[in-house]
Protein backbone atom coordinates (compact mmCIF):
# COMPACT_ATOMS: atom_id res chain seq x y z
CA UNK A 1 0.00 0.00 0.00
CA UNK A 2 1.59 3.22 -1.10
CA UNK A 3 1.66 6.33 0.96
CA UNK A 4 -0.83 9.08 0.18
CA UNK A 5 0.36 11.75 -2.22
CA UNK A 6 0.40 15.43 -1.36
CA UNK A 7 -3.01 15.92 -2.90
CA UNK A 8 -4.51 13.02 -1.01
CA UNK A 9 -3.05 14.34 2.19
CA UNK A 10 -4.66 17.72 1.59
CA UNK A 11 -8.04 16.17 0.90
CA UNK A 12 -7.81 14.12 4.08
CA UNK A 13 -6.84 17.12 6.19
CA UNK A 14 -9.65 19.22 4.74
CA UNK A 15 -12.24 16.55 5.55
CA UNK A 16 -10.82 16.18 9.04
CA UNK A 17 -10.97 19.92 9.65
CA UNK A 18 -14.57 20.16 8.50
CA UNK A 19 -15.54 17.23 10.68
CA UNK A 20 -13.83 18.71 13.71
CA UNK A 21 -15.43 22.05 13.07
CA UNK A 22 -18.84 20.45 13.02
CA UNK A 23 -18.11 18.69 16.31
CA UNK A 24 -17.02 21.95 17.88
CA UNK A 25 -20.07 23.86 16.75
CA UNK A 26 -22.88 21.42 17.35
CA UNK A 27 -23.82 18.30 19.19
CA UNK A 28 -21.77 15.21 18.48
CA UNK A 29 -24.66 13.06 17.34
CA UNK A 30 -26.12 15.40 14.75
CA UNK A 31 -26.68 14.02 11.30
CA UNK A 32 -24.57 16.74 9.75
CA UNK A 33 -21.55 15.60 11.66
CA UNK A 34 -22.23 11.98 10.86
CA UNK A 35 -22.19 12.81 7.17
CA UNK A 36 -18.90 14.60 7.50
CA UNK A 37 -17.53 11.66 9.42
CA UNK A 38 -18.33 9.41 6.49
CA UNK A 39 -16.55 11.77 4.10
CA UNK A 40 -13.61 11.91 6.46
CA UNK A 41 -13.40 8.16 6.67
CA UNK A 42 -13.47 7.93 2.91
CA UNK A 43 -10.59 10.34 2.34
CA UNK A 44 -8.07 9.03 4.82
CA UNK A 45 -6.39 5.70 5.49
CA UNK A 46 -7.72 3.85 8.52
CA UNK A 47 -4.52 4.32 10.49
CA UNK A 48 -4.81 8.03 10.02
CA UNK A 49 -8.39 8.08 11.20
CA UNK A 50 -7.44 6.27 14.39
CA UNK A 51 -4.52 8.65 14.82
CA UNK A 52 -6.64 11.75 14.27
CA UNK A 53 -9.32 10.52 16.66
CA UNK A 54 -6.74 10.01 19.36
CA UNK A 55 -5.30 13.40 18.57
CA UNK A 56 -8.67 15.04 18.95
CA UNK A 57 -9.23 13.38 22.31
CA UNK A 58 -5.84 14.59 23.42
CA UNK A 59 -6.51 18.15 22.26
CA UNK A 60 -9.85 18.25 24.07
CA UNK A 61 -8.27 16.90 27.24
CA UNK A 62 -5.52 19.46 27.06
CA UNK A 63 -8.09 22.23 26.62
CA UNK A 64 -9.99 20.97 29.64
CA UNK A 65 -6.81 20.90 31.74
CA UNK A 66 -5.98 24.43 30.75
CA UNK A 67 -9.48 25.59 31.60
CA UNK A 68 -10.21 23.73 34.79
CA UNK A 69 -6.89 22.54 36.11
CA UNK A 70 -5.98 19.05 37.14
CA UNK A 71 -8.37 17.12 39.41
CA UNK A 72 -7.21 13.72 40.57
CA UNK A 73 -9.82 10.95 40.49
CA UNK A 74 -11.61 10.34 43.76
CA UNK A 75 -10.88 6.80 44.81
CA UNK A 76 -7.14 6.96 44.42
CA UNK A 77 -5.36 5.98 47.60
CA UNK A 78 -2.31 7.95 48.51
CA UNK A 79 0.90 6.04 48.85
CA UNK B 1 62.86 120.81 54.92
CA UNK B 2 63.07 122.08 51.42
CA UNK B 3 65.86 121.60 49.01
CA UNK B 4 67.03 123.90 46.30
CA UNK B 5 64.04 123.15 44.11
CA UNK B 6 61.77 123.87 46.88
CA UNK B 7 60.73 120.33 47.24
CA UNK B 8 60.69 118.30 50.27
CA UNK B 9 62.58 115.20 50.07
CA UNK B 10 62.89 112.35 52.30
CA UNK B 11 65.56 109.88 51.91
CA UNK B 12 65.21 106.19 52.24
CA UNK B 13 67.33 104.80 54.90
CA UNK B 14 68.67 101.59 53.62
CA UNK B 15 68.02 99.06 56.22
CA UNK B 16 69.35 96.06 54.47
CA UNK B 17 72.52 97.55 53.15
CA UNK B 18 71.53 97.38 49.49
CA UNK B 19 71.49 100.43 47.47
CA UNK B 20 67.97 101.65 47.35
CA UNK B 21 66.73 103.91 44.69
CA UNK B 22 64.67 106.73 45.72
CA UNK B 23 62.09 108.23 43.56
CA UNK B 24 60.38 111.24 44.65
CA UNK B 25 57.30 112.78 43.39
CA UNK B 26 58.22 116.39 43.35
CA UNK B 27 55.58 118.97 43.45
CA UNK B 28 56.60 122.55 42.96
CA UNK B 29 56.39 124.52 46.11
CA UNK B 30 53.95 127.02 44.60
CA UNK B 31 51.34 124.35 44.40
CA UNK B 32 51.79 123.25 47.88
CA UNK B 33 49.67 124.73 50.44
CA UNK B 34 50.02 124.00 54.01
CA UNK B 35 46.45 123.42 54.43
CA UNK B 36 44.09 122.56 51.69
CA UNK B 37 40.46 122.58 52.66
CA UNK B 38 38.12 119.97 51.22
CA UNK B 39 40.90 117.91 50.05
CA UNK B 40 39.78 114.36 49.54
CA UNK B 41 42.03 111.78 50.95
CA UNK B 42 42.41 109.99 47.66
CA UNK B 43 43.84 112.91 45.91
CA UNK B 44 47.49 112.47 45.35
CA UNK B 45 48.22 116.13 45.13
CA UNK B 46 47.45 116.74 48.73
CA UNK B 47 50.49 114.91 49.74
CA UNK B 48 53.44 117.22 49.30
CA UNK B 49 55.99 114.72 48.54
CA UNK B 50 56.23 111.13 48.31
CA UNK B 51 59.34 109.16 48.45
CA UNK B 52 59.14 105.72 47.10
CA UNK B 53 61.76 103.38 48.28
CA UNK B 54 62.09 100.58 45.81
CA UNK B 55 64.37 97.65 45.62
CA UNK B 56 66.66 97.83 42.54
CA UNK B 57 64.70 95.19 40.63
CA UNK B 58 61.61 97.20 40.64
CA UNK B 59 63.12 100.44 39.52
CA UNK B 60 62.05 100.07 35.92
CA UNK B 61 58.59 101.18 36.73
CA UNK B 62 58.23 104.68 35.56
CA UNK B 63 55.08 105.77 37.17
CA UNK B 64 54.88 106.10 40.87
CA UNK B 65 53.34 103.01 42.28
CA UNK B 66 50.86 104.80 44.39
CA UNK B 67 49.26 106.60 41.51
CA UNK B 68 48.79 103.50 39.46
CA UNK B 69 47.70 101.70 42.51
CA UNK B 70 45.09 104.32 43.15
CA UNK B 71 43.83 104.04 39.62
CA UNK B 72 43.84 100.29 39.82
CA UNK B 73 41.96 100.41 43.06
CA UNK B 74 39.35 102.63 41.52
CA UNK B 75 39.00 100.37 38.50
CA UNK B 76 38.95 97.33 40.68
CA UNK B 77 36.26 98.72 42.88
CA UNK B 78 34.14 99.59 39.89
CA UNK B 79 34.60 96.15 38.40
CA UNK B 80 33.85 94.46 41.65
CA UNK B 81 30.63 96.32 41.94
CA UNK B 82 29.66 95.39 38.43
CA UNK B 83 30.59 91.74 38.56
CA UNK B 84 30.09 90.83 42.11
CA UNK B 85 26.72 92.48 42.41
CA UNK B 86 24.79 89.68 40.69
CA UNK B 87 26.26 87.30 43.17
CA UNK B 88 24.73 89.13 45.99
CA UNK B 89 21.73 87.01 46.60
CA UNK B 90 19.29 86.95 49.34
CA UNK B 91 16.27 84.75 49.75
CA UNK B 92 13.27 86.85 50.44
CA UNK B 93 11.15 85.41 53.18
CA UNK B 94 8.09 83.53 52.15
CA UNK B 95 9.13 83.04 48.56
CA UNK B 96 10.68 80.05 46.95
CA UNK B 97 12.76 81.82 44.32
CA UNK B 98 16.21 83.24 44.67
CA UNK B 99 16.30 86.98 44.36
CA UNK B 100 19.48 88.67 43.18
CA UNK B 101 20.24 92.21 44.09
CA UNK B 102 22.19 94.46 41.75
CA UNK B 103 22.91 97.71 43.48
CA UNK B 104 24.03 99.55 40.33
CA UNK B 105 21.76 97.86 37.89
CA UNK B 106 20.44 100.04 35.09
CA UNK B 107 17.13 98.35 34.26
CA UNK B 108 14.17 99.69 36.09
CA UNK B 109 12.14 96.53 35.81
CA UNK B 110 14.74 94.61 37.73
CA UNK B 111 14.67 97.09 40.45
CA UNK B 112 10.93 97.22 40.61
CA UNK B 113 10.22 93.50 40.45
CA UNK B 114 13.30 92.41 42.29
CA UNK B 115 13.22 89.01 40.55
CA UNK B 116 15.88 87.51 38.46
CA UNK B 117 15.46 83.91 37.28
CA UNK B 118 18.27 83.57 34.76
CA UNK B 119 20.61 81.42 36.83
CA UNK B 120 18.05 78.93 38.22
CA UNK B 121 16.72 78.34 34.67
CA UNK B 122 20.16 77.46 33.40
CA UNK B 123 20.81 75.22 36.36
CA UNK B 124 17.54 73.36 35.80
CA UNK B 125 18.38 72.67 32.20
CA UNK B 126 21.81 71.39 33.05
CA UNK B 127 20.32 69.24 35.79
CA UNK B 128 17.88 67.78 33.31
CA UNK B 129 20.59 67.12 30.77
CA UNK B 130 22.82 65.53 33.36
CA UNK B 131 19.97 63.23 34.41
CA UNK B 132 19.31 62.29 30.78
CA UNK B 133 22.95 61.51 30.14
CA UNK B 134 23.21 59.44 33.29
CA UNK B 135 20.02 57.57 32.42
CA UNK B 136 21.27 56.85 28.93
CA UNK B 137 24.58 55.62 30.32
CA UNK B 138 22.81 53.28 32.75
CA UNK B 139 20.58 51.92 30.01
CA UNK B 140 23.54 51.44 27.73
CA UNK B 141 25.40 49.57 30.42
CA UNK B 142 22.41 47.34 31.16
CA UNK B 143 21.98 46.59 27.47
CA UNK B 144 25.65 45.70 27.08
CA UNK B 145 25.52 43.39 30.09
CA UNK B 146 22.37 41.77 28.70
CA UNK B 147 24.04 41.13 25.34
CA UNK B 148 27.11 39.69 27.02
CA UNK B 149 24.94 37.34 29.07
CA UNK B 150 23.11 36.15 25.95
CA UNK B 151 26.39 35.56 24.21
CA UNK B 152 27.69 33.54 27.14
CA UNK B 153 24.54 31.44 27.25
CA UNK B 154 24.84 30.71 23.55
CA UNK B 155 28.46 29.64 23.91
CA UNK B 156 27.63 27.42 26.87
CA UNK B 157 24.82 25.72 24.96
CA UNK B 158 27.06 25.11 21.99
CA UNK B 159 29.71 23.57 24.22
CA UNK B 160 27.14 21.24 25.74
CA UNK B 161 25.83 20.14 22.36
CA UNK B 162 29.34 19.55 21.09
CA UNK B 163 30.01 17.36 24.10
CA UNK B 164 26.99 15.24 23.21
CA UNK B 165 28.73 14.54 19.90
CA UNK B 166 25.67 13.13 18.20
CA UNK B 167 25.91 11.55 14.82
CA UNK B 168 29.38 10.16 15.19
CA UNK B 169 30.39 7.50 12.81
CA UNK B 170 29.75 7.13 9.14
CA UNK B 171 26.68 5.91 7.29
CA UNK B 172 26.22 4.34 3.90
CA UNK B 173 22.72 4.73 2.63
CA UNK B 174 20.87 4.89 -0.64
CA UNK B 175 19.41 8.17 -1.75
CA UNK B 176 16.14 8.55 -3.61
CA UNK B 177 17.90 8.12 -6.94
CA UNK B 178 19.40 4.84 -5.86
CA UNK B 179 22.89 6.25 -5.44
CA UNK B 180 24.95 5.26 -2.46
CA UNK B 181 25.77 8.10 -0.08
CA UNK B 182 28.11 8.40 2.86
CA UNK B 183 28.65 11.15 5.37
CA UNK B 184 31.68 12.40 3.43
CA UNK B 185 29.48 13.29 0.47
CA UNK B 186 27.91 16.00 2.54
CA UNK B 187 31.01 17.41 4.18
CA UNK B 188 31.62 21.04 3.31
CA UNK B 189 27.88 21.72 3.49
CA UNK B 190 25.53 22.66 6.27
CA UNK B 191 22.97 19.88 6.63
CA UNK B 192 19.43 19.88 8.00
CA UNK B 193 18.48 16.34 8.92
CA UNK B 194 15.00 15.02 9.63
CA UNK B 195 13.92 11.50 10.54
CA UNK B 196 10.44 10.49 9.48
CA UNK B 197 8.45 8.15 7.29
CA UNK B 198 6.29 8.51 4.21
CA UNK B 199 3.07 7.22 5.79
CA UNK B 200 3.17 9.96 8.37
CA UNK B 201 -0.31 11.55 8.85
CA UNK B 202 0.56 15.20 9.37
CA UNK B 203 3.72 15.86 11.37
CA UNK B 204 6.37 14.82 8.83
CA UNK B 205 4.85 16.81 5.96
CA UNK B 206 4.62 19.84 8.24
CA UNK B 207 8.22 19.56 9.35
CA UNK B 208 9.50 18.94 5.83
CA UNK B 209 7.54 21.97 4.63
CA UNK B 210 9.18 23.96 7.39
CA UNK B 211 12.65 22.74 6.37
CA UNK B 212 11.93 23.64 2.73
CA UNK B 213 10.87 27.10 3.84
CA UNK B 214 14.03 27.53 5.92
CA UNK B 215 16.23 26.52 2.98
CA UNK B 216 14.35 28.92 0.74
CA UNK B 217 14.85 31.78 3.18
CA UNK B 218 18.57 31.08 3.39
CA UNK B 219 18.88 30.59 -0.37
CA UNK B 220 17.81 34.19 -0.84
CA UNK B 221 21.00 35.37 0.84
CA UNK B 222 23.74 34.88 -1.66
CA UNK B 223 26.52 35.36 0.83
CA UNK B 224 25.58 32.18 2.67
CA UNK B 225 26.50 28.73 1.45
CA UNK B 226 23.51 26.58 0.42
CA UNK B 227 22.00 24.35 3.09
CA UNK B 228 21.38 20.69 2.27
CA UNK B 229 18.10 19.22 3.55
CA UNK B 230 18.08 15.47 4.13
CA UNK B 231 15.12 13.26 4.96
CA UNK B 232 15.93 9.86 6.44
CA UNK B 233 13.27 7.25 6.89
CA UNK B 234 12.66 5.39 10.12
CA UNK B 235 10.43 2.97 8.26
CA UNK B 236 12.87 1.15 5.93
CA UNK B 237 10.44 -1.73 5.56
CA UNK B 238 8.01 0.31 3.51
CA UNK B 239 10.08 3.26 2.36
CA UNK B 240 12.38 2.13 -0.38
CA UNK B 241 14.05 4.25 -3.01
CA UNK B 242 10.92 4.74 -5.11
CA UNK B 243 8.73 5.64 -2.20
CA UNK B 244 11.29 8.17 -1.05
CA UNK B 245 11.53 9.69 -4.52
CA UNK B 246 7.76 10.01 -4.75
CA UNK B 247 7.52 11.51 -1.32
CA UNK B 248 10.20 14.17 -1.41
CA UNK B 249 9.32 15.63 -4.76
CA UNK B 250 6.60 17.60 -2.99
CA UNK B 251 9.25 19.45 -1.01
CA UNK B 252 12.41 21.43 -1.77
CA UNK B 253 14.17 20.49 -5.01
CA UNK B 254 17.51 20.00 -3.28
CA UNK B 255 16.10 17.64 -0.66
CA UNK B 256 17.72 14.24 -0.54
CA UNK B 257 15.93 11.19 0.80
CA UNK B 258 17.96 8.42 2.36
CA UNK B 259 16.97 4.88 3.04
CA UNK B 260 18.71 1.61 3.73
CA UNK B 261 18.39 -1.69 5.49
CA UNK B 262 16.77 -1.99 8.88
CA UNK B 263 20.19 -2.59 10.42
CA UNK B 264 21.71 0.53 8.90
CA UNK B 265 18.78 2.67 10.00
CA UNK B 266 19.00 1.22 13.48
CA UNK B 267 22.70 2.15 13.75
CA UNK B 268 22.06 5.62 12.46
CA UNK B 269 19.17 6.06 14.88
CA UNK B 270 21.45 5.07 17.75
CA UNK B 271 24.10 7.53 16.66
CA UNK B 272 21.61 10.38 16.57
CA UNK B 273 19.64 9.13 19.58
CA UNK B 274 16.49 9.08 17.51
CA UNK B 275 13.65 7.20 19.14
CA UNK B 276 11.36 5.32 16.78
CA UNK B 277 8.90 2.54 17.39
CA UNK B 278 6.61 0.77 14.97
CA UNK B 279 2.96 0.90 16.06
CA UNK B 280 0.37 -1.89 15.92
CA UNK B 281 -0.47 -3.13 12.44
CA UNK B 282 -4.07 -3.22 11.32
CA UNK B 283 -5.75 -5.51 8.83
CA UNK B 284 -4.27 -3.61 5.90
CA UNK B 285 -0.86 -4.04 7.42
CA UNK B 286 -0.79 -0.33 7.83
CA UNK B 287 0.88 1.15 10.85
CA UNK B 288 2.18 4.40 12.21
CA UNK B 289 5.73 4.79 13.45
CA UNK B 290 6.10 6.79 16.60
CA UNK B 291 9.33 8.83 16.50
CA UNK B 292 11.10 11.89 17.87
CA UNK B 293 10.24 15.03 15.97
CA UNK B 294 13.53 16.86 15.73
CA UNK B 295 15.44 18.66 12.99
CA UNK B 296 19.20 18.30 13.33
CA UNK B 297 21.76 20.79 12.10
CA UNK B 298 25.19 19.48 11.07
CA UNK B 299 28.06 21.80 10.27
CA UNK B 300 30.35 21.43 7.22
CA UNK B 301 32.62 19.14 9.25
CA UNK B 302 29.71 16.77 9.76
CA UNK B 303 29.49 17.59 13.44
CA UNK B 304 26.20 17.97 15.25
CA UNK B 305 25.72 21.65 16.00
CA UNK B 306 22.12 22.30 16.97
CA UNK B 307 18.59 20.89 16.97
CA UNK B 308 15.09 22.35 16.49
CA UNK B 309 11.79 20.99 17.72
CA UNK B 310 8.22 21.55 16.58
CA UNK B 311 7.87 24.86 18.37
CA UNK B 312 10.53 26.63 16.33
CA UNK B 313 9.24 28.54 13.32
CA UNK B 314 11.04 28.65 10.00
CA UNK B 315 12.23 32.20 10.67
CA UNK B 316 13.69 31.24 14.02
CA UNK B 317 15.51 28.26 12.56
CA UNK B 318 16.88 30.36 9.69
CA UNK B 319 18.11 32.96 12.17
CA UNK B 320 19.81 30.29 14.27
CA UNK B 321 21.52 28.76 11.25
CA UNK B 322 22.72 32.18 10.17
CA UNK B 323 24.34 32.79 13.53
CA UNK B 324 25.96 29.34 13.52
CA UNK B 325 27.37 30.02 10.09
CA UNK B 326 28.83 33.27 11.31
CA UNK B 327 30.43 31.60 14.31
CA UNK B 328 31.77 28.81 12.18
CA UNK B 329 33.42 31.19 9.77
CA UNK B 330 34.96 33.11 12.62
CA UNK B 331 36.41 30.17 14.48
CA UNK B 332 37.65 27.80 11.89
CA UNK B 333 38.53 29.80 8.81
Amino acid sequence: MTAPTAQERKTCWGARDRYWQCLDESNKDSSECRKLRTVFEGSCPQQWINYFDKRRDYLKYKEKMQREGFQPPENVTKL
Amino acid sequence: MLDHLGTNQLYCSPSSGEGLITESLSIPASQITATRPNCPLESVQCIPQLTICKAPSQHTRKKPQFQTEGRLLRIRSLLSIYYLAPRIVHISPGSSTLVTHRPFSQSKSDRSSGRQVVSPKIRLRTKFMVICVCGAAVMGLWFYVHLEKEQQQKMRRQEQLKKLALGQGDFNLLDHTGRSRTKKDFSGQWVLLYFGFTHCPDICPDELDKISSVVQILDKERALSPVQPIFITVDPERDGVEEMARYIKDFHSRMVGLTGTAEQIKDLGKAFRVYYSVGPKDEDNDYIVDHTIIIYLLNPDGLFTDYYNRNKSDQEIAESIRSHMKTYVNLFN
